[in-house]
């Protein structure tokens, strides 16, 4: 589709090349448009040009950023490989195209160059060497003849230019100038379009890319901030707590200490921390000192260490001096005295001094002593002294303002709370990652006694971080076994709490010898805890001293580190008979009978002591099964024994009267005679025996005063009429004799009893197989030994 | 011999000028001294007008002010003949499109060949169209 400059086409073929000229930009144009991708645009206006005007080389050329040059991109022909070559604006033809941003021809390159070359040579003749530049190569054919370059402008934007070359003359006419036009302003929009898009594109890619790294870098930053609210957090509680400590904490127990710390803060006075060892005292001093808002310096002194410090000195040598020095610390702040029952003897008396005056200055507002707040701690149990008349004059000053701190026992809601606390804070120092206790491990620490109080945990917890290779702790047995205090026994876990304390199943540490042992609670009310504490000393004192078999035995008894008394019984696997009538109903009476004479034994042996149980109940007669023999009575609780007429029943426990025993109560109890002996216990075993025949009580109350009075004046209603099952009428006369309100009519003592209840006939006596059928039959599980019911003394 | 005599440009010379070029020119002083010259373009304006490429101030420019007539003589290699324009003077243009597109091709050979600012149009001489003459180069040859 050669131009045809010279000579004339006839009209026709005129025509066809019209045409297919015609044919070929339709084509280029539904081409071209149908692609945004630039090689393959690029492809097509090369190929169409051809096409159109047979070249022997062309080259497609874009405008480079900073408008200074244009680079070739596409190339077809003779040098492809222009690709890649530059072009500067104005130079060349392709370049002066670019810069006038119009069509420009060039037939006879050759020549032009030949002149061009010519009138170098003339101006160099001429001595005009400096008037002239470098010849400049310029990509293309190296011996173009003919040359058209076309503009390619996008709203008379250059974007680049389309060159076409020969290495023969050859000329456009004006129509394939304007058919060049056309193709090549098709061609630069679609270079245009394409590049907008590929822009658009590389944007988006761009923006995309961005937002990722973006939400990369917000995800990361977010991460740090968060450890670094973590770290902010920890440190605040740090902070916190390095006031709170073991002061942290909801239970009421804790709450208490933190408002007595706040109430007693602000004041002067001397300060008597009392509590068991490691339950905090040095916390609760700090944290009293941190609150009083005073200038001076906490002064710690530790009362055994300054025993040992001190040194032998002559008489008259000043041997209050090392306190004094404390003291001349401690002004304007607080002087804080640990386990001040242990301050040597030799340094009381400058003590006292200190706090008389300290005393005397208050109360006269005169003779102004060194501004201190001394705070004292002691785990001595200062009541017993009190009552005694022993309590020395420090104690006695130091003890009217007291704060007693509970033990970890009594709050151990807050445990959690604590274990958490004291695990991170140790993890930290060990620089260790703990996330927390197993569940497991946590339910043993709950149900630990801490005899060590909050000091033992923590170093429990310590040695448990430090052994740890896991994140998440477990706290074995043998970590806590260590700490154990109560005897030889170690508690295993809670069976209940009665009256006067808890109960926990415990294990011999030696013999592995399953056992109860029995602590004195401390959050009973309604008792002081001397009070306590002499019930508890006389109830094992009366149980060690009784040998019956059917009485409960009794391994040992004493003290433990942190002041509690304990008592460690024998384990009884079976049920007492308050829960055997309750839940498998009225029993039959040959096995009442057994199950009394077995009472009547143990009571027989009490009473032949001098010892009257006073609180004989169904709740205090278990049915065991022991070893192959089943419905082996125990008695339980000799807790509120008398042990001798005429003594004053002062362990009666008001907590004990409310509580059910007014039920079984005999009427000299009632009326609080002093004259007791063991024909009280006959009347209440009497009770005992008609709630197991019947299911009721003897008498209906809605109150406990109203019990006592009918148990005082109402004659009961014999428990034949209130029941279904046969009572034999020797049985029943039996007990309507113990039940008298006049214990001089009832029988004359446990063993009299047994023999009447011996002799009682019953059809269908209650044998050793019969027994073990019952159990079988109702519990099994403690038959085959699979559980443990278990009750303790 | 002269294969045509015309007053006009006809449309076969366009591709000779454009392709043509260097050509000859030759003009005379008001003293009658004639002067030969070559000029790098010969841009056809329409068919009575031509336009000259005025690049140096030389022998050439002085005659056509003295005298206007001049004659430019055309080597048309593909076609193998001279063509013989019989021009005079009129007026010379330093821009508008005649001026624009004859100065494109100068300086796109100036630019390459290191001669920018030297090499260049001073301005587009325009001439009238006299006389055209087409000699045959085997006329000329035989002659």
């Amino acid at each position: 589709m050669a131009d045809s400059s010279h000579g004339q086409d006839d009209p026709a073929a005129e025509l066809a090349r019209k045409t297919a000229e015609l044919q070929v930009v339709q084509r280029v144009s539904s081409e071209i448009n149908t692609t945004l991708d630039l090689e393959e645009i690029y492809d097509i206006a090369l190929r169409t040009m051809d096409e159109l005007f047979e070249f022997h080389h062309a080259n497609i050329l874009l405008l480079e950023p900073g408008g200074e040059t244009l680079m070739v991109v596409a190339s077809r022909g003779y040098e492809n490989q222009a690709i890649g070559g530059r072009v500067r604006i104005g130079t060349g033809v392709v370049g002066v195209v670019a810069q006038k941003r119009k069509l420009l021809q060039v037939s006879n390159l050759g020549q032009q160059r030949a002149y061009a070359a010519a009138q170098r040579r003339q101006i160099m003749k001429a001595g005009r060497h400096a008037e002239l530049g470098d010849t400049v190569h310029v990509p293309g054919l190296p011996n173009a003849e003919s040359q058209i370059a076309i503009p390619l402008l996008i709203r008379d934007e250059l974007i680049g230019v389309f060159s076409i070359e020969s290495p023969v003359r050859r000329t456009f006419s004006e129509h394939k100038r304007g058919l060049v036009s056309i193709v090549v302003n098709q061609i630069a929009s679609a270079i245009h379009n394409a590049r907008l898009y590929e822009e658009q594109t590389r944007t988006a890619k761009a923006l995309e890319a961005a937002n990722a790294t973006l939400e990369a870098r917000v995800a990361e930053r977010t991460v740090a901030l968060e450890r670094e609210l973590r770290v902010a957090h920890e440190l605040l509680s740090e902070a916190r707590n390095r006031v709170e400590g073991p002061l942290l904490g909801e239970s009421a127990a804790v709450r208490a200490l933190r408002d007595a710390i706040a109430r007693e803060a602000p004041r002067t006075e001397p300060l008597l921390l009392t509590g068991p060892p490691g339950a905090g005292e040095d916390t609760v001093a700090h944290a009293l000192h941190g609150a009083s808002r005073r200038t001076g310096a906490f002064i710690y002194v530790s009362c055994p260490e300054l025993r040992t410090h001190l040194r032998p000195t002559p008489p008259g040598a000043g041997s209050e001096l090392p306190l004094a020095n404390k003291f001349e610390l401690a002004v304007g702040g607080t002087l804080f005295l640990d386990a001040v029952h242990e301050l040597p003897s030799s340094l009381q008396p400058a003590l006292q001094q200190a706090l008389d005056r300290d005393e005397r200055s208050r109360v006269n507002r005169a003779s102004p002593v060194p501004d201190v707040r001394v705070i004292a701690s002691t785990s001595r149990d200062l009541t017993r002294d009190a009552q005694s008349g022993r309590l020395d004059p420090i104690m006695r000053l130091l003890l009217k303002t007291r704060i007693a701190l509970p033990a970890l026992v009594d709050r151990r809601d807050d445990i959690p709370m604590l274990v958490d606390y004291f695990v991170r804070r140790h993890a930290r120092q060990l620089g260790k990652v703990v996330d927390g206790v197993s569940a497991e491990s946590m339910k043993r620490l709950e149900t630990y006694m801490w005899p060590g109080n909050i000091r033992e945990l923590r170093t429990v917890l310590e040695r448990a971080v430090l052994l740890s290779k896991s994140t998440v702790l477990e706290i074995d047995e043998e970590l806590l076994d260590e700490g154990v205090a109560v005897g030889s026994y170690r508690l295993v876990e809670p069976l209940g709490a009665g009256g006067m304390g808890e109960v926990w199943l415990a294990r011999h540490r030696l013999l592995a010898r399953p056992a109860a042992v029995k602590l004195i609670r401390h959050d009973v009310t309604g008792m002081a805890h001397e009070q306590l504490v002499q019930r508890f000393q006389r109830e094992a004192q009366v149980t060690a001293g009784l040998r019956s078999p059917h009485t409960v035995q009794l391994y040992d008894f004493g003290v433990n580190d942190s002041g509690s008394f304990y008592y460690v019984m024998e384990l009884l696997d079976g049920l007492d008979l308050q829960r055997i009538v309750t839940d498998f109903g009225p029993q039959p009476a040959e096995r009442v009978i057994m199950l009394l004479r077995q009472t009547c034994r143990s009571l027989a042996e009490a009473h032949a002591h001098g010892l009257v149980h006073r609180d004989i109940k169904p709740a205090n007669l278990f049915v065991t099964r022991l070893g192959s023999e089943y419905d082996y009575l125990k008695v339980l609780d000799f807790g509120i024994v008398k042990d001798q007429p005429g003594q004053e029943a002062t362990l009666l426990s008001s907590q004990g009267i409310t509580q059910g025993t007014p039920a079984f109560m005999a009427p000299e109890l009632v009326f609080g005679e002093n004259r007791i002996d063991g024909r009280a216990d006959l009347y209440s075993l009497a009770c005992t025996a008609y709630w197991a025949l019947t299911g009721q009580l003897p008498f209906r109350a809605s109150t406990a005063a109203q019990m006592l009075l009918h148990h005082a004046q109402t004659p009961p209603v014999p428990p034949s009429e209130v029941s279904e099952l046969l009572i034999p009428p020797e049985l029943e006369s039996l007990l309507m004799m113990c039940l008298e309100k006049n214990p001089a009519k009832r029988s004359a003592s446990a063993l009299d009893l047994d023999s009447r209840l011996a002799r009682v006939r019953c059809e269908w006596p209650w044998t050793e197989d019969r027994a073990r059928e019952w159990w079988e039959a109702h519990a099994p599980d403690i038959v085959a030994g699979r559980e443990r019911v278990r009750k303790a003394p | 011999m002269a294969e045509k005599f015309l007053t006009r440009l006809p449309a076969e010379i366009r591709p000779v000028l454009d392709n043509g070029v260097p050509a000859v020119m030759v003009t005379c002083s008001a003293d009658g001294i004639p002067n030969v010259t070559i000029i790098s373009q010969v841009h056809y304006v329409d068919d009575t007008h031509a336009a000259l490429s005025f690049q140096f101030f030389s022998k050439t420019i002085r005659n056509v002010r003295e005298n206007p007539k001049a004659y430019v003589m055309v080597s048309d290699v593909i076609g193998q003949a001279n063509w013989v324009l019989e021009l005079e003077f009129q007026r010379s243009e330093t821009d508008g499109p005649i001026f624009d597109a004859m100065d494109m091709q100068i300086e796109a050979i100036a630019s390459a060949t290191g001669m920018s600012g030297i090499f260049k149009l001073r301005a587009a001489d325009i001439y009238r169209v006299l006389s055209v003459e087409k000699l045959s180069h085997v006329a000329r040859a035989e002659a």
